[in-house]
């Protein structure tokens, strides 16, 4: 579904900074129905391999493929759900107005709009503030609304960028919750997270990243099983050559 | 070509409601009505020619008004990617970039019209009421075409500039820079035709360069009708109109296909 080979990003020097390669020759292959947790220390390279399979930016090198098709094809959006790691919103908007954008622009019709807005916002206890600004939101009814954003033109591949940033342990439960169900429909999800308790509960299969490279592809059990260790933490430090903290 | 269409008319309208619900806005039109409906107190302190004065006067703020919106809610609105990762929000979609650069700029276009029309249909009463309380011979006439023709020429101005915007936001970051940018282009176009008069005897081929560079930065001049409201001024050519339509039309549609080719481009961080 989701297809990295030999992918290169660098981003190009600002006053004050120099170049930064991002990625490094990243390849990993994502399954239809895999659920993926990309994890890495800051400045590892997750947001990079995510921007770039939204086609916010583009690769110096190296090929992405998601379904067999190029990031860059407008249309391939369809197919996908995007959770920004910080939801942003124009200011005066209400969460009705996005959602009026997003079903124009995926060609929903009324009919299913409406269904599908009102089961996603009542599911995300949003229903009551759908007509508030986005902007009086708290951050995790900011977060929920990305949720109903990303959601509600039922996407074959969720990309979520730090879903529980910001969230309350109610607000974790809840979004870990939504994933699991997600997944029990069959959904392909990549997530990236720092939780690494939150991956170990969701992920079927973990990408590790580390200064841009790849160090780690494979399930839970195999990290564990590869580093000699009994949690997902601990072989996560391994993998990036940290023994301790 | 259908789906192209509604994707931009979405983010049109998406541009223009949230422009409606902001306060700054509102603010400024506000204040800009206001300005207008005290022309109606201030027109007593004018000696002669009540009728010239105030109708630049009327012109002039919706003008005023206008170039506000460009500086500071288009170029805010156009750096929504930079500052705000807006841009990542609405671009998650199946929406294009060169859909994304047309949509905004065709919502930012239609609240631009939307304030003309306000301050147009207002101002009109004012000069009305002016022109009713004054004698013939300090109101000669309010031409309603020479109005409407002087209102169109303010938004082919702002068209021109807005694409400048949009042009600008995508090659530079930070709204700072293109506000001043914006204001430099600005500055520049009104100067050409100023240094073009200096060397009409000149030297030959700096009067060729300065009128190539008026092809980048039009003469605004030729957008100014004002004159033809309040005095018997000298029509222009139904040539000369269709020219600057055309003129307006084209500079535009090739500064978005340049700022679509841009955004295309570039890293959308």
């Amino acid at each position: 579904m989701v297809e990295f080979d030999n992918v290169w990003k660098t981003y190009a020097a600002e006053l004050g900074s120099s170049r930064n390669t991002a990625l490094k020759g990243v390849s990993f292959y994502l399954p239809q129905g895999v659920t993926l947790g990309l994890i890495g220390a800051n400045g590892a390279g997750k947001s990079t391999a995510i921007r770039l399979m939204m086609d916010f930016i583009r690769p110096d090198k190296g090929i992405i493929r998601i379904q067999g098709r190029s990031p860059s094809e407008s249309s391939l959006r369809n197919a996908i759900g995007y959770l920004p790691e910080i939801a942003s919103f124009p200011a005066s908007l209400t969460l009705m107005d996005m959602l009026r954008y997003v079903g124009a622009t995926h060609g929903l019709s009324k009919d299913a709009l409406s269904r599908q807005s009102e089961r996603w916002m009542r599911s995300l206890e949003l229903w009551e503030a759908r007509k508030r600004p986005l902007r009086s939101y708290s951050k995790g009814m900011q977060q929920r609304a990305s949720f109903v954003l990303a959601l509600v033109h039922d996407p074959e591949l969720l990309i979520l960028d730090e879903p529980m940033s910001g969230l309350d342990p109610i607000g974790r439960a809840h979004i870990c919750q939504l994933i699991q169900a997600l997944k029990a429909q069959g959904k392909t999800i990549l997530f990236c997270s720092h939780i690494l308790e939150d991956v170990d509960r969701l992920a079927d299969r973990l990408l590790i990243l580390h200064k841009g490279e790849k160090r780690f592809e494979g399930t839970p059990k195999e990290l564990t099983d590869q580093y000699g260790t009994t949690d997902i933490t601990s072989g996560f430090l391994r993998s990036i050559g940290m023994e301790q903290v | 070509m259908k789906g192209s269409l509604l994707r931009i008319q979405a983010l049109a309208r998406l541009v223009i409601v949230d422009g409606l619900r902001r306060q700054a806005l509102l603010g400024l039109v506000a204040m800009a009505l206001g300005v207008e409906i005290s022309g109606l107190f201030f027109f007593a302190f004018v000696p002669r020619d009540i009728g010239l004065v105030s109708s630049d006067f009327v012109v002039s703020i919706g003008w005023c008004a206008g170039m506000v919106f460009l500086l500071f809610h288009a170029v805010g609105v156009m750096s929504w990617g930079e500052d705000r990762r807006v841009i990542h929000t609405l671009l998650a979609r199946p929406v294009s970039r060169t859909e994304y650069v047309l949509g905004v700029f065709g919502g930012l276009l239609a609240l631009l019209l939307l304030l003309n029309l306000l301050l147009g249909f207002i101002g009109f009463g004012v000069l009305w009421l002016i022109k009713g309380w004054v004698g013939e011979s300090y109101f000669s006439q309010l031409n309603l075409g020479g109005y409407l023709l002087s209102w169109w020429g303010v938004l082919s101005i702002e068209a021109m500039i807005l694409s400048v915007v949009v042009l600008f936001s995508g090659l530079i970051r930070g709204n700072f820079t293109v506000l001043l940018m914006a204001l430099s282009y600005y500055f520049i176009s009104n100067g050409i035709p100023v240094a073009l008069e200096t060397v009409r005897e000149g030297s030959p081929v700096m009067r060729k360069l300065l009128l190539g560079l008026t092809l980048v930065f039009p003469n605004m001049s030729r957008f100014d009708y004002k004159d033809l409201i309040a005095a018997y001024g000298h029509w222009p050519a139904t040539s000369t109109l269709a020219l600057n339509l055309i003129y307006v039309l084209i500079y535009c549609a090739l500064v978005l296909v340049l700022a679509a080719t841009v955004y295309g481009r570039r890293d959308l961080k």
